[in-house]
């Protein structure tokens, strides 16, 4: 037998498929038929990523920083040299970044090997925010702090509702399945201001100006209240603080909304009358880099719980994550926010309830996400980093400045020039784990090829760490911890990798009553509290502008490339889809920012005419893209030139952040 | 011909670059001969031929022989572009590079004796049809008039310019160069060479007409030679594909129902019209 | 023709794999589906399984393969290349028929052109090929409607006809022939040839009705593909829905279409390694310094269903590059296989 059964790796789809080994290799791969998601599909990346799994520049030995050179040192030497080290840090010096690619029981002794051995609660996946605020929103409006709506019931949807991003780029096969329920009667609508090729296959194509898709959501839901379709008596038995929320949106003047979004009024209300008279509705909204905002992704909720969408059987609430295990890490607790199960950091019971389980005292004075650290932090001391992207290395200068630097890492970048000590990891193929893609579907993938000698598995680095600081360790085998997780993880608790070894994968909660995993977990729960998410702040609503129009009179929006996104350090790799990235490199050679026709006239730019982006923080030079897809006031950069990331876009990442809206006030310069 | 080697398929045969030629920005001229005597004594190719060129370690890329079949000095003339191409400009004189080949059907040689040749290029087009201009010159008899129409963006981007002199002082053979804008010292025309073809006196009978140069000066000469009369099956040019192997099988290279490595490189206009790709 | 009782497949079984690596079709054991695949435990293979969802391909024309080898060093200006041939000689068991025509375009198209493939040709000459008919169709398959199925014409050593308690066996080749001898197999008499016969028309009349209906359709597409009479809208239309996935090249048994790289080992060598590529990708054709003479997506599928469909393309394989076995349409996420596509263009045709 050649081909094994497996998951893609990549993103947070999670798709089935079948690795063809030979001797010690991967040599191919072929999407897995009966996969109940993929269903035999894979995108471009999956069909590639035997591509990867070939590369030999792997890390292959523990190695210690002497100078500005790398000696490579045994297991034992490594292992009692961190510990050495680490022992001389308290908690409060030491941060810890997780990476969303790692499997849930790596992911789980990261987090408790953070909490319960070096006593420190600085501990975050790397970029990704967008999924911790999906999470809060979510667990704040319907308790569930994850997808509430289910991907293999789409095709029976009346309605699906696609807001931000452009899934055909970033999960192309939930996009893929989107479009086979448009296919089969499905109305889908799509909210974005690009026209991207999701909006092409939807029915609907609204496009909101930049930074207003918050504010298109809130009318949509005013349009619910002005048609008169929802009345204020139901809805205060079904959710919880109905009042005030109505009193907040009946104050939207629905054609003032049209007017800031750019949408007319009439399409606002049709779009809210088709979505209403709807038996089953679906939202999809991307978590990650090019994540919603938390008033965006509030005023969905909102939308849904408005119209009495989320306490139906098929339906729901759908943030999309970009990386394999992003929704798993969040699971395992990897967050400032968050213990393993989404046990709130500010409750003392959850606290009591790992020293329990754990049997350790735990600190609980609260952390920050390693971001948050370096950027803000002058105490921090160490840090530790699993397997991390090159390209989104902040705060290089701090890091450098650092102590001491523990990087885990499959392959060789430029993170790992930056550490004290190295050890290498195994990836993905060489080794048990269980991955957690964006439906909750928790699948194990099991090891396929022996590693390069001398690599040992994430649990024993860690355990060997563990019990050289004091805390011996048991831990034999991913499967034992998996064990432990289904022991502490109240959603896993009915999990085991002899259980998932039979299966394709089952979406938690899996426990006592819902064995075989659940698809609707709002729809089987009752009694679950329901609440609108807002912070009544109305007024903001009449503070759409930047203030900076007269100086900075674009919006900048970023996005992703489907062939490279921000995985540089693993899509170069690859053949395929390295070259289809390169393919446009080759036309813009140091990148392009897209322009709509209509600047392009007014402007008088040329295709390729170089222009200089100049935002508050920081500039780039860029040959100009004239795209059909772009609104006139708007440009849009993908997310995937090197330059831009480390050069321009890192420098105001503080300011994309706190920026609800995602896009960044700048101005255009012609350069001749 | 006898004695001719049968194309070199898939394993490279290995040649040494015994001298390197600086042309013009990112143009070097590689010569190179192969190192087993048996290969170097049968490589044999046609006018329009290409090989595909190994750069060991980096990787292999399609290129256009610029020499003549006989008598001339084995080379390739090649810019600077992507990955490939890099690392052949990194290479000293004493270099190993790796040949397959040659492919592609080539310029016509016997079917156009007796007739008139005019050569439209522009900057390194004038690559692919040197070998042809050549082989036409050591068999200048053989044909009617023979005229070299040259353009380049500036004196600069001129290629083979020791190539030139030669030919310039050849007699019957008229040469017209043009540079797109004017320059100091600069005793040629200057604008495009459309414009040059344009100003010829060509009979339009018994005239092939070679062209080679990027997409708008491609076209725009077109227009010149059928204005004067010049029929699309007698105006031949050579067509650049992505390549990946040379012996039409990994079908880069398809345009139209062809194979542009194995049904091309060379193509007369007529045909090129019927690919229903642009050029 | 010949008669193997079911009982005896293992040992015809066991015997190829004296000499041969075997390939057949097997069942995943959780997911249900059948896969194309090597098999080490021999019991697995499966003669009763659906069409597999992978085509043989791979066995010829790998995804992923080293060609040759070299070492370069530029110290001693010593270059040595070496060619890799450890290429096993493989018994293909149970194909169906398609995907035996399949075989027969690569073969045409590798062998039969201005220049062998000789890596190809290092794989094929060493194959073993026994063909299965399909007594009944699959829910996917339209070979009715290419002409490829659903029982095999040509180009087995061996071919399966199931009949009851055990196969009737056709022999196409020597080799064939003298395995037949070695097993023992005895003929299977007079009216074995009548038995098939009626095997494969009861097959052909169960095709689905859309399989049957096309028949037509699929030669007219053809026609209208190969004269260019087909209105740019349609290909925009299919364009739109194209996710750039490269799937319906990967999966499809004539697609051969082939990416190569140099790849630098970290012990000094380097590999050229040749890897399937698709003609759907933009990369595919874009060339260094800035011009693509196929840009847009409907291109590239256009491309695709004239490589497929049209007489110029056929002329390569000697038969349609389709041999309808429907795998594009299953795995296609733009809903845009090949059966869908005729259909677009049958709409075209008819203004439905
Ligand atoms: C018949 C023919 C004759 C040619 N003659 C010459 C010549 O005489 N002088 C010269 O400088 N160049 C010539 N070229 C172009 C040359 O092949 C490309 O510039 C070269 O392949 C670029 O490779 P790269 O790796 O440097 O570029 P990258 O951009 O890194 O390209 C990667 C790969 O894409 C493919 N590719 C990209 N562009 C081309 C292209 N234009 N043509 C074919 N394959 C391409 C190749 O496989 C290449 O290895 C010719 C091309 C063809 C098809
Ligand atoms: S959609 Fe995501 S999980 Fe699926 S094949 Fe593509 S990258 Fe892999
Ligand atoms: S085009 Fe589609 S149906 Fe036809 S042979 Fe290829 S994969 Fe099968
Ligand atoms: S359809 Fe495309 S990928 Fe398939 S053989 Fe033809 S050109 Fe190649
Ligand atoms: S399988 Fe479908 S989506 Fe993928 S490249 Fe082919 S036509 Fe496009
Ligand atoms: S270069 Fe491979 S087919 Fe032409």
């Amino acid at each position: 037998m050649s081909y094994y059964r497996g998951i893609c790796n990549f993103c947070g789809t999670g798709c089935g498929h079948l690795l063809q080994v030979e001797g010690n290799r991967v040599r191919g791969v072929y999407p897995l038929p009966g996969h109940p998601l993929s269903r035999g599909r894979l995108c471009v990346r999956g069909w590639h990523i035997h591509e990867l799994l070939q590369t030999e520049e792997r890390i292959t030995s523990p190695l210690i920083r002497e100078g500005n050179s790398f000696r490579p040192v045994s297991f034992d030497e490594a292992v009692d040299f961190t510990a050495s080290r680490l022992k001389t840090f308290s908690g409060r010096e030491v941060a810890f970044l997780g990476s969303p690619r790692a499997s849930n029981e790596e992911n789980y002794l990261f987090g408790k090997f953070a909490r319960a051995v070096m006593k420190s609660n600085n501990l975050s996946l790397t970029s990704d925010a967008g999924l911790e605020e999906s999470s809060r929103v979510l667990l704040e409006g319907c308790g569930l702090p994850a997808m509430t709506g289910s991907l293999s019931a789409l095709r029976q949807a009346d309605f699906i509702l696609v807001v931000g991003g452009d899934l055909t780029k970033q999960n192309p096969i939930i996009a893929s399945e989107i479009h086979f329920a448009r296919r089969s009667g499905t109305f889908v609508a799509t909210i974005s201001p690009r026209k991207t090729q999701m909006a092409r296959l939807s029915q609907k194509h609204l496009r909101p100006n930049p930074g207003t898709i918050w504010l298109l959501l809130e009318a949509l839901a005013r349009a619910l209240r002005t048609e008169g379709l929802v009345r204020g008596d139901d809805l205060e038995e079904r959710v919880e603080n109905a009042r005030q929320y109505l009193e907040y949106l009946d104050s939207l003047d629905l054609k003032q909304a049209s007017e800031s979004t750019g949408v007319e009024e009439q399409e606002i209300i049709s779009l809210a009358r088709k979505f209403y008279e709807s038996e089953s509705a679906f939202a999809f909204y991307p978590v990650g880099i090019q994540s919603l905002d938390r008033r965006s992704m509030s005023a969905l909720l909102n939308l849904f719980l408005l119209a009495g969408k989320l306490d139906r059987p098929a339906g729901g609430m759908c943030p999309v994550t970009g990386i394999s295990n992003l929704l798993g890490s969040l699971d395992m607790g990897v967050s400032p926010a968050f213990l393993p199960g989404y046990f709130p950091v500010e409750a003392e019971e959850s606290w009591r309830r790992f020293e329990e389980l754990w049997q350790v005292g735990l600190n609980r004075t609260p952390g920050k996400s390693a971001a948050a650290c370096l950027q803000e932090d002058r105490s921090i001391k160490a840090l530790l980093v699993v397997d991390h992207d090159e390209e989104i290395i902040r705060h290089v200068n701090r890091i450098k400045e650092l102590e001491f630097v523990v990087y885990f890492g499959a392959y060789q970048n430029a993170f790992a020039s930056l550490a004290t000590v190295i050890f290498p990891r195994l990836n993905y193929v060489e080794g048990d784990g269980t991955y957690t893609n964006s439906e909750r579907r928790v699948q194990l993938s099991q090891k396929k090829v022996e590693p390069p000698a001398g690599i040992k598995p994430m649990w024993e680095i860690l355990s060997r760490l563990a019990s050289a600081l004091g805390q011996p360790w048991p831990y034999k085998s991913a499967e034992e911890i998996m064990t432990e997780i289904s022991r502490v993880v109240p959603q896993y608790s009915g999990l085991s990798h002899e259980k998932l070894r039979a299966s394709l994968g089952l979406r938690w909660p899996v426990d006592d009553r819902h064995p075989g995993g659940t698809e609707f977990p709002l729809a089987e729960e009752t009694g679950r509290g329901f609440k609108f998410v807002f912070d009544g702040a109305a007024d903001r609503r009449q503070s759409l502008r930047s203030g900076k129009e007269g100086v900075f009179p674009f919006k900048l929006v970023v996005g992703r490339s489907n062939y490279f996104w921000h995985q540089n350090s693993v899509m170069k790799r690859t053949f395929i889809p390295r070259r289809e990235y390169n393919a446009l490199l080759l036309l813009y050679p140091n990148g392009f920012v897209e322009v709509s026709e209509e600047d392009a006239r007014a402007l008088g730019l040329r295709e390729k005419q170089p222009v200089r982006i100049v935002s508050e923080a920081a500039e780039i030079r860029l040959a100009t893209r004239i795209s059909p897809d772009i609104l006139p006031g708007m440009l849009y950069i993908p997310y995937f030139i090197e330059e831009m990331i480390s050069g321009f876009l890192h420098r105001q990442v503080s300011e994309l952040e706190k920026n609800e809206e995602f896009f960044l006030p700048v101005r255009l310069e012609k350069v001749e | 011909m006898d004695n001719q080697l049968v194309p070199i398929v898939t394993v490279p045969e290995v040649a040494t670059v015994v001298d390197i030629r600086e042309e013009i920005a990112d143009v070097r001229t590689f010569y190179f001969t192969f190192d087993r005597p048996e290969i170097e004594r049968a490589f044999r190719i046609r006018s329009g031929q290409f090989i595909m060129c190994t750069v060991f370690g980096a990787g292999e890329f399609a290129v256009s022989l610029p020499f003549s079949p006989e008598n001339d000095r084995k080379h390739i003339s090649v810019r600077k572009v992507g990955k490939v191409t890099a690392a052949l400009h990194e290479l000293q004189p004493g270099d190993k590079i790796g040949i397959r080949g040659p492919f592609g059907n080539g310029f016509p040689f016997e079917e156009i004796k007796g007739k008139n040749v005019i050569y439209v290029a522009g900057g390194i087009g004038l690559i692919p049809l040197r070998s042809s201009i050549v082989h036409v010159l050591q068999h200048r008899p053989d044909f009617g008039r023979m005229i070299l129409v040259y353009g380049a963006r500036s004196s600069r981007d001129l290629m083979y310019k020791d190539s030139i002199r030669e030919w310039q002082a050849t007699r019957d053979f008229e040469t017209h160069f043009t540079i797109d804008r004017p320059e100091p010292g600069w005793t040629g025309q200057v604008g495009f060479v459309n414009q040059l073809v344009a100003g010829l006196n060509l009979p339009a009978e018994n005239t092939v007409a070679f062209v080679c140069g990027p997409p708008v000066m491609f076209n725009a000469v077109i227009k010149e030679l059928k204005l004067k009369g010049i029929k699309e099956q007698d105006i031949y040019s050579t067509l650049e594909r992505h390549m990946k192997c040379g012996i039409g099988k990994c079908q880069h290279c398809a345009i139209g129902r062809t194979l542009v490595c194995v049904d091309g490189p060379v193509y007369t206009y007529r045909q090129i019209k019927t690919l229903g790709e642009q050029i | 023709m010949y008669w193997l009782p079911r009982d005896q497949v293992r040992a015809l079984v066991n015997r190829l794999a004296e000499s041969y690596a075997v390939y057949g079709p097997r069942r995943d054991e959780v997911s249900g589906e059948v896969v194309f695949d090597r098999l080490e435990e021999l019991e697995r293979l499966d003669l009763q399984a659906a069409i597999p969802y992978n085509p043989p391909k791979h066995a010829l024309l790998p995804q992923y393969e080293e060609i040759l080898k070299y070492l370069y060093s530029k110290q001693s200006q010593k270059v040595t290349i070496e060619k890799i041939s450890k290429v096993e000689p493989k018994a293909l068991v149970g194909l169906r028929a398609c995907d035996l025509n399949g075989i027969l375009c690569l073969d045409r198209f590798f062998l039969g052109q201005e220049f062998v493939d000789e890596i190809y040709l290092e794989h094929r000459k060493k194959l073993f090929i026994i063909s299965n008919t399909c007594v009944r169709p699959f829910p996917q398959c339209f070979c009715v409607c290419t002409d490829s199925g659903p029982a095999a014409g040509e180009g087995f050593d061996l071919d399966l006809t199931c009949a009851g308690q055990g196969y009737l066996v056709l022999v196409g080749s020597k080799k064939g022939q003298r395995l037949v001898e070695e097993l023992g197999l005895r003929e299977a008499g007079s009216e074995a040839q009548n038995l098939r016969e009626k095997i494969v028309a009861e097959s052909v009349s169960s095709f689905d009705n859309f399989a049957l209906e096309n028949k037509a359709w699929v030669s007219r597409a053809t026609n209208r593909l190969t004269t260019g009479f087909i209105k740019p809208e349609v290909w925009e239309y299919i364009g739109n829905q194209c996710f750039e996935c490269g799937a319906c090249s990967f999966v499809c048994p004539t697609c051969s279409c082939f990416n190569v790289e140099d790849v630098n080992r970290v012990d000094g060598p380097t590999d050229r390694v040749r890897t399937w590529d698709s003609c759907s990708f933009e990369g595919y054709t874009k060339m260094a310094g800035d011009h693509n003479p196929r840009k847009p997506v409907e291109d590239r599928r256009n491309k695709r269903f004239f490589c497929k469909l049209s007489y110029s393309q056929s002329k390569k394989y000697l038969r349609p590059g389709c041999v309808g076995c429907g795998r594009c349409a299953r795995v296609c996420p733009g809903d845009i296989g090949l059966p869908n596509v005729v259909t677009y263009i049958r709409r075209e045709i008819t203004g439905e």
